[in-house]
């Protein structure tokens, strides 16, 4: 399963990231469009964040329509993909599943590049299907659509034929209410999980302390809970109420569930799922600063192929993928609160491993491979979705290494198994 | 020569853009076999998806394999199959529109249809481009017509003019072969005129498509000229409609313009009130826009403007400036033509005799008034 992007009002929150300096897009906020939605859209106005749950209902973040809609997918929606050959897993050599899935989203979408926004991926983990939210038009008229791939073919989600059902989410951030660089509308929504019966969404609302968790039970009914939450920022040197949790996961430690959360700029967070009441103001506790400077783009978790142990991974937008050990996670004490402004790396951030991720997207496809949207450096100028190795992220075609001349050196055995591609 | 019965479908954008609808593309004018086949067929999505689809033009293609096309349903009515796009026709792309349903054995042409059209979002460029007239105006035409011409009310891309511009007979049947085929399509400079010929070898008698074939038009039939919503403008976008002139036909005229004939009526000395021309049949509109001048006693033309209407059968000048007293030369160019292309020199399907002297000697004509 899977995070990512949170996102919509027209620009997605990656690139309101990227481009905040020069951000303009005040202008793009508000006023969504009524008409012009395609019944594919279905009850939709925006396609942010995915999650699966453990019975096959896809929950979509909507932050135009304020909304979290639940999809409960029948089995004819769902291909399994567990025979899609994912590579060469003993040699890191990953494989393409779709190259130039921006142009062939464009296509199928019937629009140009340009206009073509990915805004989450989630992985199906039963059949291995890979579900995208999409938005074609950056503006205010701009059309949500969820795709999958089926054997690297793209297919609209006809969301207008699935069983559906949504929950609004209260005091949502004023469309036209503004953040210095960009408006608030784009964090209303930031990640959502499924866990044990309910529904985890980070996001912004309108309150005095901005940063929210709702805890919502599946199926929706009329209860919510809704949290503010705080923690004392590092870089900072200060409690911070307001700026949004960007990606949280929730797994449990000795039995007990802790939500981890990761902020921009990079505190990572542990809060006890208990202690996420209705009404609560909670504190977390921050047990790694990850580095300055840097916005988190996904966050999981996965258990490795090499030592069979779990590990937490987030990766960042300016530099490589952190990788943290599940199991220190409990057990890591809060950093000191109250202190002066610290740059950090501290706690866990000071024995994070970097990982070569440079993804747009990533997800856990199965136990061996993770699946990631990107622009491999020999083709910027297109998106693809591709494989990657675990536990390493290590993509071996793209380096150049002694090992690549002919009758060159050979450590890791790659001619002894170069024929040998998995679908697992 | 290609068979008369051959059923010819049309492709056609249903107008409504995002966000104003969701727009859709249609084939119309289906073969019946295939539309029985279709409609017997519980998934005729499934053949439509390879005979009738709708790419974006403009995608660059990946290294590799190929883009998938637009997603999308069909919906048959009768004879003619609807694509209604999964998400709505975006502005500014460039669609490609393919119909070849060569591969079920059904359509007895050697290329597939194609069509490609753009929906600007520009608002002020919204009302999409028509057809403003086809000349010659009268609905009754002679038999020997020479020429239409097709007026656009923006500029227009070359090139959809033989797929698009075709005559029916009055059961709707395409009449083949009675417009020519021009090596390049006639456009005047402003690419928002063109010229459509009737086949000149089916208009001259005795020669061989005449005596084949004959006449593209039959005296006392009625037909239909249609200009087809496929006609690309310059923006690259489909006309807003398709467009169609009905008329019935008339006796050939064979004979040459008698500028004797012409009744001038002068206006007035000391005003710029237009003086006109009346002609005894319609000529040719775009020539007279040129072919006709004005000069004084001393030689000098008379700056003015022409007006054109009455079917082609006046011709209007008003001045620059007030007229003066004096004689005016009404000088005709000898390239001035009826309808069927005959001048003031001669028919333009004359009989071919020894000895035979025009009967104009000269290369122009003109009349002479004199205002007092």
């Amino acid at each position: 399963m899977m995070r990512e992007n949170s996102e919509s009002v027209g620009h997605s929150r990656r690139e309101v990231l990227q481009f905040a300096a020069a951000s303009a897009v005040a202008s793009a906020v508000g006023l969504a469009l009524p008409g012009g939605l395609s019944a594919a859209s279905g009850s939709l106005r925006s396609a942010g964040v995915l999650a699966f749950s453990p019975n096959n209902v896809l929950f979509v973040g909507d932050i135009t329509g304020a909304k979290i809609h639940a999809f409960a997918l029948r089995d004819k929606d769902l291909t399994s993909q567990i025979d899609v050959i994912s590579g060469n897993f003993h040699n890191f050599e990953g494989r393409d599943h779709v190259v130039g899935l921006d142009q062939k989203l464009a296509a199928l979408l019937g629009t140009t590049i340009d206009k073509i926004v990915v805004n989450d991926m989630a992985v199906h983990q039963p059949t291995q299907q890979i579900f995208l939210s999409v938005e074609r038009g950056r503006g205010t008229n701009a059309v949500p659509a969820i795709v999958k791939v089926n054997h690297g073919r793209l297919e609209i989600l006809d969301l207008d034929s699935i069983p559906h059902s949504q929950v609004s989410l209260p005091n949502q951030p004023d469309s036209k209410a503004m953040l210095e660089f960009e408006p608030q509308q784009v964090y209303a929504i930031t990640d959502l999980e499924y866990y044990n019966g309910e529904l985890f969404v980070s996001g912004i609302t309108n309150q005095r302390f901005a940063s929210t968790l709702y805890r919502i039970p599946y199926p929706f009914n009329s209860k919510m809970a809704t949290c503010t939450v705080e923690i004392w920022h590092p870089v900072h040197g200060e409690f911070e109420t307001r700026a949004p949790i960007i990606r949280h996961v929730i797994r449990e430690l000795n039995g007990t569930p802790y939500l981890f959360a990761v902020y921009g700029c990079t505190p990572l967070v542990r809060f006890p799922v208990a202690a996420l009441k209705d009404g609560a103001h909670v504190h977390g506790d921050v047990i790694g600063e990850l580095g300055y400077g840097a916005n988190p783009l996904d966050m999981l978790t996965f258990t490795s192929p090499a030592d069979s142990k779990d590990y937490l991974l987030v990766t960042i937008d300016t530099r490589s993928a952190s990788q943290i050990a599940v199991s220190d996670l409990a057990s890591a004490p809060p950093q000191a609160t109250g202190g002066g402004i610290d740059f950090g790396p501290g706690g866990l951030g000071r024995t994070q491993r970097a990982l070569p991720i440079k993804a747009e997207h990533i997800a856990i496809l199965n136990s061996k491979w993770a699946v990631l949207i990107w622009r491999h450096p020999k083709t910027t100028y297109r998106l693809d979705l591709s494989t990657l190795a675990l536990p390493y992220f290590f993509e071996r075609k793209d380096g150049m290494s002694e090992m690549n001349w002919p009758n060159g050196p050979d450590p890791f055995e790659y001619g002894k198994h170069r024929s040998e591609l998995s679908n697992q | 020569m290609s068979s008369p019965v051959k059923c010819q479908p049309t492709l056609r954008v249903n107008s409504g853009a995002f966000p104003h609808g969701p727009g859709s593309v249609s084939a119309c004018g289906l073969d019946p076999e295939l539309v029985a086949v279709l409609a017997s067929t519980t998934q005729p999505s499934d053949l439509l998806k390879s005979v009738f689809r709708v790419i974006v033009a403009a995608v660059p293609s990946p290294d590799g394999d190929g883009l998938p096309d637009m997603s999308g349903r069909y919906i048959l009515y009768d004879d003619e199959v609807r694509f209604i796009p999964t998400f709505p026709l975006d502005t500014d792309v460039k669609y490609r529109v393919i119909f070849d349903a060569r591969p079920l054995g059904f359509l007895r042409t050697e290329e597939p249809l194609m069509l490609e059209f753009l929906i600007p979002s520009d608002q002020k460029a919204s009302a999409l481009t028509e057809v403003t007239h086809i000349f010659p105006s009268s609905d009754l035409l002679p038999e020997n017509l020479l020429r239409f011409y097709v007026c656009f009310s923006n500029s227009m891309h070359r090139g959809r003019a033989l797929d698009e511009i075709a005559l029916f007979d009055s059961g709707g049947r395409r009449v083949e072969d009675a417009l020519y085929r021009p090596p390049v399509e006639l456009w005047d400079r402003s690419m928002r005129h063109l010229t459509v010929l009737l086949d000149p070898g089916r208009l001259k008698r005795r020669v061989g498509p005449n005596m084949k074939l004959g006449p593209p038009l039959k005296a006392s039939q009625s037909y239909t000229l249609e200009i087809g919503s496929g006609m690309i403008d310059v923006r690259g976008r489909p006309l807003r409609e398709r467009s169609r002139k009905r008329f019935l036909v008339g006796d050939p005229v064979r004979e040459e313009i008698s500028v004797e004939s012409w009744e001038v009526l002068p206006p007035v000395t000391g005003s710029r009130q237009p003086l006109a021309i009346m002609f005894k049949r319609p000529l040719d509109w775009a020539l007279l826009s040129q072919a006709i001048t004005i000069s004084s006693a001393e030689g000098s033309t008379v700056g003015g403007q022409v007006v054109v209407d009455q079917s082609e059968k006046r011709w209007s000048f008003t001045p620059t400036s007030p007229w003066t007293a004096g004689m005016y030369h009404v000088c005709v160019g000898a390239g001035l033509e009826d309808v069927c292309g005959n001048s003031i020199v001669g028919a333009f399907d004359r009989p071919f005799r020894k000895n035979h002297q025009p009967a104009t000697q000269t290369n122009s004509s003109s009349l002479i008034f004199e205002l007092i």
